[in-house]
């Protein structure tokens, strides 16, 4: 923890300096939140290498803490139920590949990176005001010197190294979890369906025939400025235009989610979920993971590690988990007999 | 069969003693012949040299192209985990060294075939795809009728591939086949393969194939396809004509080089602790 | 020498029969097989194989989207009549594995499915099998890929 108080020393006189009138010889900087300075300005290359350092160190300390969370007892576990609702993940998007099933048909997977995903915080269902009771799920470790104090609180209470993704997922009572738990890309199963959200690639500004795939105007046959127009946007009668008209507008850059995607495989040595088709976003985004909602694939979610799998747990897993119809590229070619 | 005969008239004529000059030479079967006469007197070279190049062999065998990442910003943790398992592929099924313009066999399980699989002899007119989805294109004419077909090189339903005949042309995509006469993509599907001796260099054909008549699907005499592999019969005016789209100063644009020496050494270390396990 | 060019003059017949072939531009657009798409009659019907001034032409794909593929039924407008064909090859290439031809190949056949012609003269593709209702034409193809 002294790395933290050191920093927040010295943010602290940061800020009192940039008070102190800086502000003049900056110029155009692009800023980050509401500090007045970069974290290193006023620190020698030293210091920064220190502090760079130190919360390397630290980082790798409260990572290691968090992997043998029998130190402190964690939270009773329950078995599952068919109406319990676990926790979910965040991941890193990696790309695509193919994979192959034993009758030779090929499927195109999207490769989700689980890397270093913990629970931050448990809301209750009258903290939260909701239906149900939420668990707050970060991933992905940056760094903790461009995030004001109280933004670090969170991740502070938890114990854990700052995140870049935070995101909330509601749970049921009986599947909480203890903040600062480290999730694995082993509380999906292969054969299991999923849904992923992330935010869509985002296209700027566009007109009508992109953005909404209206036909637009020929080219000629005596067109004048009007190709990619979307034409008459009301009726003379209706005499307004109605809520939710389709028109040009800033296109992507939303919340999407793919629902029901089957998990094909695992990867337990380098966290990564192996899901069906495509997944909203761009390479190396980071996206949320968690069991499908759709009901028509409940029989194939059943029984999965509950509340979540855990490292030290009984269960030894083998490095790749397969669904029974993947080729594993061990075997040899198929025939069909 | 007009490429054998081709082949044969071409060998007679370097065997009579004229120098291998590369315009005349449509074939380079024809240039092997005439090196067959030596292997009387070929020693073999010292046995360290030996295992050098089979390494050198190994190792264009595992560093074919879809080994070496293209550029962008994906993360190499997700070209590892598909090398290990194109590694893991490799060790299981044989897939060769060949290149575009060798001539292959591939069998491949067919659940409407006939016995269940089906064989395609053609030349290999273009490689494409990166890792796991790599794939290859082949060509031939059979009965009058251009027929290709893409192979993905690590689908499991591929069950042999057998290089006929090893050999590299004057480009590294050969599409322009398809506008060339058929003859050029003729090859006889019972064609026995080819024996050659492992430290061989690869030989390349300096073939220049005749186009059908314009148009074409592309046009090839473009400077930007850069195509050595035709022998162009287009009029001077037209040759000129194409040259207008040349971009002379592309080569000079340090941003598009890709230098791949460092990464494949890197890879092929790392094929080598795969290997041994 | 004298080698050579009787290889160039053969060559040249090759050209010629090249030519004769190739009566109609052939674009990107044609490669799959629909409305007014130009296609060639690969089986030796007498229909589809004596000459006249006008191409076989596409009028008509039997299936809901209209573009046919491998294994749908179009309806061809040739030598002034209307003749129901089978696609059994085209130019726009398919899934991976499976053959692309050169040429937008069709096989003429009566209402009832039975082929008109008793050979077919190119190869045809395995994957016709798939459907397993073109038994009658399957029998007469003498080559497959």
């Amino acid at each position: 923890m002294a790395g933290w108080a050191l920093l927040a020393r010295l943010g602290a006189r940061l800020r009192a300096a940039g008070a102190a009138g800086h502000r003049g010889q900056l110029g155009p900087v692009a800023r980050h939140g509401n500090d007045a300075t970069w974290w290193h300005e006023h620190l020698s290359e030293e210091n920064v290498q220190f502090l760079k350092k130190t919360t390397a160190e630290e980082y790798k300390a409260q990572t290691a803490s968090k992997l043998c969370p029998l130190k402190d007892e964690p939270w009773p576990l329950n078995e599952w139920k068919p109406d319990s609702v676990r926790v979910g993940v965040v991941a890193v998007k990696l790309g695509m590949m193919p994979i192959w099933t034993k009758s030779g048909k090929k499927h195109a997977v999207t490769l989700l990176k689980v890397q270093d995903c913990h629970v931050l915080r448990y809301i209750s269902k009258e903290e939260s005001e909701g239906k149900t009771a939420k668990l707050i799920v970060g991933g992905k470790n940056v760094s903790p010197f461009f995030k004001s104090e109280a933004a670090m609180e969170i991740f502070k209470e938890a114990g854990v190294p700052r995140k870049q993704k935070v995101t909330a997922f509601n749970v049921t009572d009986d599947a909480i979890i203890k903040p600062g738990t480290p999730l694995y890309a082993a509380h999906f199963r292969p054969g299991q369906f999923v849904d992923v959200t992330a935010k869509t690639i985002g296209k700027g500004f566009q007109g009508v025939m992109k953005r909404w795939g209206f036909k637009g105007q020929p080219a000629s046959h005596g067109q004048t400025k009007t190709h990619r127009r979307p034409g008459a946007i009301s009726t003379n009668k209706a005499a307004k235009v109605y809520r939710g008209k389709k028109m040009p507008g800033k296109m992507g850059n939303v919340y999407r989610t793919s629902y029901g995607l089957k998990v094909w495989r695992i990867n337990t040595k380098h966290d990564i979920i192996y899901v069906n088709g495509s997944v909203p976003g761009h390479t190396n985004c980071l996206v949320k993971v968690k069991d499908t909602k759709l009901p028509n694939y409940k029989d194939c979610n059943k029984n999965p590690p509950f509340p979540t799998f855990f490292a030290d747990g009984d269960e030894k897993l083998p490095e790749d988990l397969y669904d029974e119809e993947v080729f594993q590229f061990t075997d040899p070619s198929v025939t069909y007999a | 069969m007009a490429a054998v005969a081709m082949a044969a008239a071409c060998g007679r004529l370097l065997l009579r003693g004229a120098a291998a000059r590369p315009s005349r030479c449509f074939s380079s079967s024809g240039c092997r012949s005439s090196t067959d006469g030596d292997t009387a007197k070929f020693q073999p070279p010292p046995k360290p040299v030996i295992i050098d190049k089979q390494r050198q062999r190994e190792e264009r065998r595992y560093l074919s192209p879809e080994f070496i990442p293209p550029r962008g910003r994906t993360d190499p943790l997700k070209f590892y985990i598909e090398r290990k398992d194109m590694i893991q592929r490799r060790k299981v099924f044989n897939i060769p060294e060949f290149y575009v313009g060798s001539i292959l066999a591939v069998t491949t399980a067919d659940p409407y075939a006939d016995g269940k699989t089906n064989r395609f002899v053609g030349i290999c007119i273009q490689r494409g795809g990166k890792g796991l989805g790599a794939t290859f294109v082949l060509r031939n004419v059979i009965e009058d009728q251009g027929v290709e077909i893409c192979y993905e090189l690590y689908s499991p339903r591929i069950q042999e591939i057998k290089v006929l005949k090893l050999e590299k042309r004057l480009d590294d995509n050969l599409m322009y086949l398809r506008d060339a006469l058929p003859e050029y993509s003729t090859f006889d599907v019972n064609m026995k393969p080819e024996s050659r001796l492992d430290h061989e260099e690869i030989p390349v054909n300096k073939l220049q194939v005749r186009m059908k008549p314009k148009p074409w699907s592309k046009r090839w005499e473009r400077p930007k396809y850069n195509i050595k592999g035709i022998k162009f019969e287009l009029p001077e005016k037209k040759m000129k004509a194409a040259e207008k789209w040349s971009q002379p100063w592309l080569e000079f644009d340090m941003l598009r080089e890709y230098d791949t020496s460092k990464i494949e050494e890197k890879i092929w270390k790392e094929i080598n602790e795969e290997l041994k396990k | 020498m004298a080698l050579l060019n009787r290889q160039l003059g053969f060559s040249l017949t090759h050209l010629r029969s090249a030519v004769s072939q190739r009566h109609f531009s052939i674009t990107a657009a044609c490669r799959a097989i629909q409305k007014l798409t130009r296609v060639r009659v690969v089986d030796n019907s007498a229909l589809g194989n004596t000459p006249y001034h006008r191409p076989p032409k596409c009028i008509h794909v039997y299936n809901k989207t209209g573009v046919g593929k491998v294994g749908d039924k179009i309806l061809l407008a040739i030598k002034g009549e209307k003749k129901k064909a089978l696609i059994v090859g085209h130019k726009m290439p398919g899934p991976h594995m499976t053959p692309r031809f050169d040429s937008n190949n069709v096989v003429l056949i009566e209402d009832n499915g039975n082929p008109i012609g008793t050979r077919i003269k190119t190869p045809i593709p395995y994957t016709l099998r798939q459907k397993g209702e073109f038994s009658k034409v399957l029998a007469i193809a003498r080559n497959f890929v």
